[in-house]
């Protein structure tokens, strides 16, 4: 039985799609079943980052609406094996389908699938209702901005709000540098606010870009920080103990650190 | 205005008023209220009354007279059946006796020492918003984006960060306590404050109570 979890953010563009391109294929690297769910219907670009656009031919709404059989929808990505995609079509809109569908979708990959990683769409509308339907798990991605860390706050009340406990917290685009300097939110700062687990964090990386305009994800790139990170989170997600990269070395966030461990046990 | 020369009912804190037009006939008010307690009579039915009737004098035995009357027909029992001691020189007055509560301009929520209150369990997040006629309590943060509306007290056991208003409906004994205050806003009563904004943030809690003082808040620590 396979496990369902969500990739959510509130606010646009901090990287839910790219995080769930490189969490399915860091998944699919360590021999897990991955599927991928575009829910983002009228806007998809998971397929792009994936570089598996020219090979679309039935999408989410067709698997939804009994145009086609679910299993001739999915894309077998060649190369990486166990990784496949489910694309939204780029010509309808959010209400085309339902909570209800999606909940029977998800159940039905389930039964197949290791894990089934569902790219959500920016907002809290329909979309976001529909990418949550049936979901077991969410990872809700923030940057280190103030505007990213209130929509993250309000989605994980959604969230919680939809029986989904415990969603983990990814902080994505963060700039050591900026940190120190004391020019950007630091990870306790936001952990302090949001209060959930945190179970990555993501370095702002150049490389980023370039792989995803190439189509190919940065968790392949034994060179890229980013990558690394993104292995350090599927390697997390499958149980393994590994601790948060060290983004940071200075003596300002250790301190700190101790302080709000000592904080928390007075 | 026709209409307007009728008898009228009313209740009030004591029981029911008839408005009977002064220049009515003892003949017809009787008529008039005899079909009125008719029609009425499942309303009334097993309540004990005290009625007073407005407008037209009566005389004693007129008094006994529509009091058997109603007794009879409405079901419920008559205590009492006599002229209103407030003079109410027209029908006009009458109808504006008992102006009906509106939200905000009602009496202040008494209980900031001792009343009802509302415990909630978690993090208020963004986009939350807590409204309690009452006093409220928060086991967890208030987070910016959140809001609480209280018409007493506001107790934050926790970080407050995002907007609470106390005594919402104007009453300036409530006060707003929290275990970190650093909120976008806070109101009590009709007073706004905001919080400066070069206040470091200090890794130990310091606890601090917000109260109204010569019109302006005032945030202490505790």
């Amino acid at each position: 039985m396979g496990e369902v979890i969500v990739i959510t953010s509130g606010k646009g563009g901090v990287g839910k799609t790219t995080t769930t391109a490189n969490l399915g294929t860091g998944l699919a690297v360590q021999g897990k079943k991955v599927v991928l769910i575009d829910t983002d219907i009228g806007l998809r670009n998971l397929d792009v980052v994936m570089g598996l656009e020219n090979r679309i031919v039935y999408d989410l709404v067709d698997v939804i609406e009994g145009t086609c059989r679910l299993k001739q929808a999915l894309i077998k990505d060649k190369r990486y094996e166990g990784l496949h995609l489910l694309p939204a079509p780029q010509t309808r809109d959010k209400n085309a389908v339902t909570p209800e569908q999606m909940l029977k979708l998800c159940d039905e990959l389930k039964e197949e699938f290791d894990y089934i990683l569902i790219d959500c769409p920016a907002g809290i509308e329909q979309g976001f209702k529909n990418a949550i339907a049936g979901a077991d798990k969410a990872f809700v991605i923030t940057t280190p901005e103030v505007s990213a860390v209130r929509d993250a706050d309000r989605i994980i009340g959604l969230l919680e709000a939809h029986e989904i406990r415990k969603p983990r917290l990814i902080v994505n685009r963060v700039r050591a540098d900026m940190v120190k300097r004391g020019d950007m939110m630091s990870i306790e700062d936001i952990i302090d606010i949001l209060a959930i687990d945190l179970i990555g964090v993501v370095p702002d990386d150049e490389n980023i870009i370039i792989s995803t305009n190439r189509g190919e994800p940065a968790v392949i790139d034994g060179k890229s920080m980013a990558g690394q990170a993104y292995r350090n989170i599927t390697n997390r997600l499958m149980g393994q103990d590994v601790p948060i990269m060290d983004l940071n070395v200075s003596e300002g966030l250790l301190s700190k650190m101790k302080k709000l461990l000592g904080f928390k046990t007075a | 205005m026709e209409q307007e020369t009728k008898v009228v009912f009313k209740g009030n804190s004591e029981g029911l008023v008839i408005v009977i037009p002064e220049e009515y006939e003892f003949e017809q008010a009787r008529k008039e209220i005899d079909n009125k307690v008719s029609n009425a009579a499942r309303f009334f039915m097993g309540a004990k009354i005290k009625v007073t009737y407005r407008g037209m004098n009566l005389t004693p035995v007129q008094e006994e007279a529509l009091k058997d009357i109603m007794d009879e027909k409405s079901g419920a029992v008559i205590e009492s059946f006599s002229k209103d001691e407030e003079p109410k020189p027209n029908q006009f007055a009458a109808r504006v006796v008992q102006p009906k509560p509106v939200p905000g301009r009602r009496l202040l929520f008494a209980g900031v020492d001792e009343g009802n209150c509302k415990f909630v369990r978690s993090t208020v997040r963004s986009g939350m918003r807590i409204e309690y006629d009452g006093n409220v309590v928060v086991i967890g943060d208030v987070n910016p984006g959140g809001e609480i509306v209280a018409t007493g007290n506001v107790v934050v056991l926790g970080t407050l960060r995002g907007m609470v208003h106390a005594g919402a409906d104007g009453n300036r004994e409530a006060f707003i306590y929290a275990l970190s205050l650093r909120p976008t806003q806070i109101r009590i009563a009709e007073v706004i404050a905001r919080m400066p904004e070069d206040e470091p943030e200090s890794g130990t809690l310091r606890p601090e109570l917000a109260t109204v003082k010569d019109n302006s808040i005032v945030v202490e620590q505790r």
